[in-house]
């Protein structure tokens, strides 16, 4: 999908009949910063390793309301147990398939953006954002109350399944009132072959507030997945982030997260799994601004194939940071000869009183390990799942709802149960 | 049992093993002695099948079948057991999942029923008794932050586990503080039976006063030199191995 493509595409929304005009100013403000800066390239340094390839090949159409009719599909498949669910077929919102969620504050797209004057709060210059704010849909967010906690989960289920290759742009905000607490679970299930999905998700997380953010991305081997994160903590909160990648051309998360209030609290971590092809990249930055805070990212990656990997995570400790406590680390398994890992962890520090530590390792299976399996009797095949079985585990502890856990479990076995 | 012929075997091209002849019957326990280098480690990797350790010469039978293109799992299945001199550290998979994985693999191959988590449980509890070990030991990653003695009861715990044919036992004296020893002796004595046997490769004839070796023999510049009985462990003490030196 090149830039001209896109203009197609945009003329197809701006004519939309059913949305707002209000929106259309952010939209077009949003285009055209696109048109003229382009798609990123491999001169900019944080596109460096990313392979846009395919996705310049592919030409996507817009998912419109003749793609919105999940009836075909056996919704069932993609249940987890013990969470409400709101269902997104190709970027409409199903409300007949989803739950009601007794109490919570649900806003559409444009609720959401009338509240806020119709001016962004997560304004960003990267090209895809700009395409994100350009064609954004799925526009479901949710305001928490002060003090409001939500036991049961909530999911977003996004499906992609049509015959087309269309193009999704869900835009969501998660704000949370003071003392608020919830888990939110954006569940993204590739089940038609090439597709692009452009996701923005915005967090804020007011004093003492506490977000449980889990991603699972499971997509099928061609699509193009770009999540962007964007989160704000105010002082005393606590957001932990959790992300299943598996499959997809290409997929690459960026996550920025700032941590404007003292003693606020992040723990990013991250499991991408390939199994042929697959870009997988994780891009952090965590912005220490306040004192007191801390700071944690975790990432690992599996590599199988010509697949590759990137791990780019930076921990920025501004000058009034002092007390900071962060932590950074970065372990890659590679599995054949023809996979790569691209591994930078960064660390810069401007405040003179922190603790702060890095790492990264990329290595293949322990050979001195396999043997010692082997020679209990368990086969090559099973010695090697079961070090990356002890490779990947300790990153599903910071998941603290049971049913997550266990789902999420469950698709890393049959990511592994596929490996021969 | 075991019956190695004019075995000869190398790692990188560099020549270990340079004629070894050794018969083990059923039920019968021998000791390798040497001094560090002498071929005794490579000896017990080329038995176990470790990769890089190249069989160039002679033959290695197990009960009149050759295993020398067996893979680590085979030789093990058909009742090889070695207790490793440094026994690895396996990340994030803890010690029930690990030893259930390996003796379902072992009833599979016998086309026996693979136990469930109860079934595992009542075999491995009998077995930590016997080593006096705690059932926390199950719930720990393997060998992860475990003592040099925890890690070698581990190892015979998994022989008791397993219950092979013929155990191997590479320097499992080393790193073991008096108690453990004795514990550990216990284990493999009690383990001892007509259909049974071992191979104990040792540095020092300490392990010798509580495990009794029917047959001691010196291994020096990959050969055996001498061969002899109980008594021979104790000329070793004694005098060293400079004596066998030709």
């Amino acid at each position: 999908m090149k830039k001209l493509d896109f203009q197609n595409e945009f003329e197809k929304i701006i004519d939309r009949n059913y949305s707002s005009k209000k929106i259309q100013p952010l939209r077009k403000k949003a285009f055209d910063k696109f048109s003229e800066i382009g798609l990123p390239n491999k001169n900019l340094e944080d596109w460096r390793f990313t392979n846009l390839n395919h996705f310049l090949k592919s030409s996507y159409t817009l998912s419109g309301l003749e793609h919105s009719d999940p009836s075909e599909l056996d919704l069932s498949q993609f249940s987890i147990p013990n969470t409400d669910t709101l269902v997104f077929v190709n970027g409409h919102y199903k409300k007949e398939f989803s739950d009601t969620i007794d109490g919570l504050k649900l806003l559409s797209g444009q609720e959401y953006l009338e509240l806020k004057n119709w001016s962004l709060q997560y304004p960003s210059e990267c090209p895809f954002e700009l395409l994100n704010t350009s064609f954004m849909d799925s526009g479901m967010s949710i305001i928490l109350e002060e003090s409001q906690i939500i036991k049961k989960p909530i999911r977003f289920l996004f499906i992609v399944s049509a015959k087309e290759e269309l193009m999704i742009s869900p835009k969501i905000h998660i704000d949370c009132s003071p003392n608020s607490s919830f888990t939110f679970i954006e569940h993204q299930v590739g089940h038609s072959d090439n597709f692009f999905m452009n996701t923005s998700i915005n967090c804020y997380l007011d004093r003492g507030a506490s977000l449980d953010h889990i991603k699972i991305q499971s997509n099928s081997q061609k699509a193009v997945n770009i999540n962007k994160v964007h989160v704000k903590q105010s002082r005393d909160s606590q957001y932990t982030f959790f992300y299943l990648a598996l499959d997809s051309q290409l997929s690459r998360l960026d996550i920025k997260n700032d941590l404007n209030g003292k003693g606020s609290e992040c723990s990013l971590n991250g499991l991408s799994l390939s199994s042929e092809n697959e870009q997988l990249g994780s891009h952090i930055i965590t912005n220490h601004y306040s004192p007191y805070c801390s700071s944690s990212q975790n990432f690992k990656n599996i590599l199988y194939g010509n697949s590759s990997g990137i791990f780019n995570g930076k921990t920025v400790v501004h000058q009034d940071a002092q007390k900071t406590d962060s932590k950074q680390s970065n372990k890659n398994l590679i599995l054949s000869n023809n996979a790569l890992m691209n591994s930078n962890p960064q660390l810069e520090i401007y405040a003179d009183d922190v603790k702060c530590s890095h790492g990264s390792t990329t290595g293949a299976l322990d050979e001195d390990a396999i043997f010692y399996l082997r020679s209990r009797g368990i086969s090559l095949m099973n010695a090697q799942k079961l070090l990356m079985k002890g490779f990947a585990v300790e990153l599903f502890d910071v998941i603290k709802n049971e049913s997550i856990k266990t789902f999420i479990i469950q698709e890393f076995e049959n990511w592994l149960a596929e490996k021969t | 049992m075991l019956r190695i012929k004019n075995l000869h075997a190398e790692i990188d091209k560099k020549s270990i093993l340079k004629g070894v002849n050794l018969e083990i019957k059923p039920g019968e326990m021998h000791a390798i002695m040497g001094r560090n280098g002498s071929g005794k480690s490579t000896l017990s990797n080329v038995i176990t099948g470790r990769e890089n350790y190249l069989a160039t010469k002679g033959s290695l039978e197990l009960n009149n079948e050759s295993i020398l293109d067996w893979t680590p799992e085979k030789r093990s299945l058909e009742g090889i057991f070695m207790s490793f001199q440094y026994p690895v550290v396996i990340p994030g998979v803890n010690n029930t999942y690990f030893l259930k994985a390996a003796l379902n693999a072992k009833r599979k191959y016998y086309g026996e029923k693979e136990l469930d988590s109860a079934g595992f449980l009542k075999v491995i509890k009998e077995n930590l008794q016997e080593l006096d070990m705690d059932t926390k030991f199950l719930q720990r990653p393997v060998n992860q932050g475990f003592s040099g003695g925890e890690k070698k009861r581990n190892e015979i715990l998994q022989m008791l586990t397993l219950e092979p044919k013929l155990a191997i036992l590479d320097e499992t004296d080393s790193g073991l503080d008096i108690d453990a020893l004795k514990i550990i002796a216990e284990g493999v004595n009690n383990y001892r039976s007509p259909d049974r046997s071992f191979l104990v490769i040792t540095h020092y004839q300490r392990l010798l006063k509580y495990i009794r070796p029917d047959f001691i023999h010196v291994l020096i510049d990959g050969k055996i030199v001498k061969s002899g009985g109980k008594e021979l462990a104790l000329e070793l003490e004694e005098k060293g191995y400079n004596w066998l030196d030709s």
